[in-house]
């Protein structure tokens, strides 16, 4: 079977370069433009880091969870929530100290979000994937009531909260030329590697391993497992909290119906690529975000957009196989 | 002469080990004969080669002196070979009747009157009785083990192959399924045994072969060969003495377990108001049959599972209120019954393995220096061979596994030693260094409670020996204190 795997690949990938060839399809074209749209110039390599910022934090959340073998499909609606509270203090309060307390409340209430799916999962054994998907539900139409009511800004037209006042909003960290790094990226940077650090070197980050890997075991251990589980939902809930009000802070200066616009479905699909070492969030985020940015210059082409989403499920699903192949069975 | 089975020059290899190389292996027609060797010898992937189950690389097999090949297990039992595995495949959920029958109905309706008439003579014939309508889940292992041999019966096996099958029997069953056995190979049926209970082959068997690292090493007629010179030939050198143990019982009480009752994973009541004191220094040895609420007793006293009453207090802190993680800090340690879901992580190095259950401990205040610290002296007490300490712990054989895990119990400052099983997957020297390092564990003031199957063992190797039936615990009489029949009678509920 080993030696067949090599060159099946190598004969779908004649089969879909012969097909392509066939119709007279341009395939260069279209990754030349990826390319050049994600990574062409300072502006556009900005817009990838932008893209990029709310997927690391959020891939951190997601990556967490998983590691405590839980599977936060919530990160999207713990994100809504965040941003949708954060964005109020921040705006009521204004300044350095609002973002601060906004970037707190957007903690606060994106680890509540994910409370009852921990405890659930972890008292009641209900499936952490089915619960936080309606919490996700919840949290889109909540937010969307919200903002339509008592949120909605006295100048807005439609479904949406104030601007954030200007000299609160967060400035990039620095801009060389038309290179903007944004400091809600730096503070993904040092969230993923402090995460590599806790999980690595923390007796908790050990333990949260120990019950995501073999739950019995953890349990022989010593673990309190279901502490664990309900404090890994916590923490995945407050990180995708922070993203969202972070993203608030240094991208959308205020929260409107439509906010969430996918990033904590992807975060899975990032979370995923960077398979056993955190540090790798790095890199599948940065792939995500340069595709989503260069998705959008494939519009001039002609071509959807939603190629890049077929890329990325490819390369999801081949790094899964490989991956998470089962070792054959040698004992006796 | 010809015989009933003769494999010729069979070889197999599973990736890096030569699991079996160039082994011949003979029986004669109505006659028991013993398959001894230790774990990983090569005796399973042997009699699975025989049974069908598994293709050897190379080497032929003749049944009554007519080659065959085996490509699955249907084609050796349509050579009326048959075999009964170590778990064997009762399904508790059916009738006995429908276990019986089950996989060779015979036709598509099923004709209950005939079939009971059947198996009612197959059980007589026997000298078993069996309730052919009550469900098999109501059987004890020593039923499940007679009903396995009716199956090979009903499907008109000759040669009978078990795996084990005393493994879980208390001496009395044990005694009465070699009965069975020895009647069965007088009515000509060949009878093949794997076992590594020395006793049993001398006691029962009438040839006996020897595997060792895949190589066969004797065939002797039993009568010609001493328990002693076996054991040796088993071991492949000397074999390590079991000095009869001593008791270093000070007279302070360390453990005290006060009407302790504990549910069962069903719902029943797995253990029944037990009181047990263990004293500084002792090794007790919980002997019974498995399944009688040893497992459960394991689980209160470890914290896995919470007792519905009783209390249990270990140096006067009472552990039955205290987290697990307290329990552990305050001095215990576990080898535990399933290794890979209870033991080990499998896709963790043994470096992070050495840390886990004992994370909390002061040795791993600093967990990257404390696990490249204790990891390779963890190893080294019972010689685990292993790659790298970076290595996956999966990529160990399972006796490794199973020398590191003990390892681990014993290395930190252990009070409070639970062992379920600890010998389980150990060759005979290393079941005979584990158990001196628990009693040297024991000398320096802690105590410990070992479970097992296996009262020979805990006969050897345990200065105390209480027995576990029904959920109850019983203290032989100090007259009969090591005495096999009388313990094996309380084993069974009949003391």
């Amino acid at each position: 079977m080993k030696a067949k795997i090599p060159i099946l690949f190598a004969v779908s990938i004649a089969i879909i370069v012969l097909s392509l060839v066939l119709v007279k399809a341009n395939i260069v074209q279209p990754i030349a433009t990826i390319f050049t749209g994600s990574l062409g110039d300072a502006r556009r390599i900005s817009g990838t880091i932008k893209e990029m910022t709310p997927l690391l934090i959020l891939g951190s959340a997601v990556y967490l969870a998983l590691k405590a073998g839980l599977f936060n499909i919530g990160a999207e609606g713990q994100y809504t929530v965040g941003a949708c509270f954060g964005s109020l203090s921040m705006i009521a309060i204004g300044g350095g100290i609002g973002v601060a307390v906004g970037c707190f409340v957007g903690i606060i209430t994106g680890a509540l979000w994910a409370l009852p799916a921990g405890l659930i999962k972890a008292y009641r054994n209900g499936h952490e994937v089915i619960t936080t998907i309606m919490l996700n539900a919840i949290a889109l139409l909540m937010t969307k009531a919200l903002v339509a009511g008592p949120f909605k800004g006295p100048d807005q037209f439609t479904p949406s909260t104030s601007m954030m006042p200007v000299q609160s909003r967060l400035v990039p960290l620095f801009t060389i030329g038309n290179l903007e790094i944004p400091q809600s990226f730096v503070v993904g940077i040092v969230i993923v590697l402090l995460l590599a650090y806790w999980l690595k070197r923390n007796v908790s980050g050990f333990e949260l391993k120990a019950t995501g890997a073999n739950p019995t075991a953890a349990k022989f251990a010593g673990v309190n497992t279901k502490q664990v589980t309900v404090k890994a939902m916590l923490m995945s809930g407050g990180l995708s909290g922070l993203a969202g009000a972070l993203q608030v802070a240094q991208f959308e200066h205020r929260f409107y119906d439509g906010f969430a616009t996918g990033y904590g479905f992807d975060a899975l699909g990032v979370a995923l690529l960077s398979g056993s070492n955190p540090a790798y969030l790095i890199l599948s985020s940065f792939f995500f975000g340069a595709m989503n940015k260069g998705g959008t210059a494939l519009v001039i082409l002609g071509v959807d957009k939603g190629i890049t989403t077929v890329v990325l499920s490819i390369v999801i699903v081949m790094f899964a196989a490989i991956r998470y192949r089962k070792k054959e069975d040698i004992r006796e | 002469m010809s015989f009933a089975v003769s494999m010729q020059n069979i070889s197999k290899r599973f990736g890096m080990v030569q699991a079996l190389d160039n082994v011949s292996f003979e029986v004669q027609a109505g006659t028991i004969h013993a398959l001894v060797g230790e774990n990983g010898a090569g005796k399973t992937t042997l009699i699975r080669a025989l049974y069908g189950a598994m293709m050897p690389d190379d080497g032929s097999i003749l049944i009554g002196g007519k080659t065959v090949k085996f490509r699955n297990s249907a084609d050796a039992i349509g050579h009326r070979i048959g075999m009964v595995s170590q778990h064997y495949g009762i399904i508790g959920e059916l009738t006995n009747l429908e276990n019986l029958v089950l996989g060779s109905e015979g036709s598509a309706i099923l004709n209950k009157v005939a079939m009971q008439a059947r198996a009612t003579e197959l059980a007589t014939s026997m000298g078993f009785e069996f309730d052919w309508d009550a469900e098999s889940s109501t059987l004890g292992p020593a039923g499940g083990q007679k009903l396995e041999i009716l199956k090979l019966l009903w499907r008109d096996s000759q040669i009978m192959i078990l795996d084990e099958p005393t493994a879980m029997l208390s001496p009395q069953d044990s005694e009465a399924l070699f009965v069975s056995l020895k009647q069965l190979a007088e009515k000509g049926a060949t009878v093949i045994v794997v076992t590594h209970r020395v006793a049993e082959v001398f006691q029962h068997c009438k040839r006996v072969t020897v595997l060792r690292g895949g190589i066969k090493i004797a065939d002797h007629n039993v009568d010609d060969v001493t328990p002693n010179q076996l054991a040796e030939e088993i071991v492949g050198g000397a074999v390590m003495e079991r000095p009869q143990p001593v008791s270093s019982s000070k007279s302070s009480v360390r453990l005290k377990i006060d009407q302790l009752s504990v549910r069962g994973e069903k719902g029943d009541m797995a253990v029944r108001n037990l009181n047990l004191e263990v004293k500084m220094g002792q090794l007790v040895g919980i002997a019974g049959v498995d399944g009688n609420g040893q497992r459960e007793l394991f689980h209160a006293l470890i914290g896995v599972t919470r007792p519905i009453s009783g209390t249990f207090s270990f140096d006067g802190s009472q552990w039955d209120s205290e987290s697990s993680r307290t329990r552990i800090t305050e001095g215990l340690r576990i080898i535990p019954e399933d290794r890979h879901e209870e033991g080990i992580i499998e896709d963790w190095s043994l470096l992070d393995s050495a840390a886990l259950g004992l994370q909390r401990l002061p040795a791993f205040k600093n967990l990257s220096k404390g696990t490249k610290k204790q990891a390779p002296s963890m190893a080294e007490m019972f010689d685990t061979k292993f790659g790298r300490l970076s290595d996956e712990i999966a990529s160990l054989s399972g006796g490794n596994q199973q020398r590191f895990v003990a390892g681990r119990a014993l290395s930190l400052d252990a009070q409070l030693i639970l062992a379920f099983q600890p010998a389980r997957g150990l060759d005979l020297n290393s079941t005979t260094k584990v158990y001196n390092e628990i009693r040297r564990v024991c000398q320096a003031g802690a105590c410990a409670i070992v479970v097992s199957f296996d009262l020979d063992e805990l006969l050897d190797f345990c200065d105390r020996i209480v027995v576990m039936a029904h959920g109850e615990l019983y203290e032989p009489q100090t007259e009969v204190a090591r005495d096999r029949a009388a313990i094996g009678r309380l084993m069974v509920g009949a003391g």
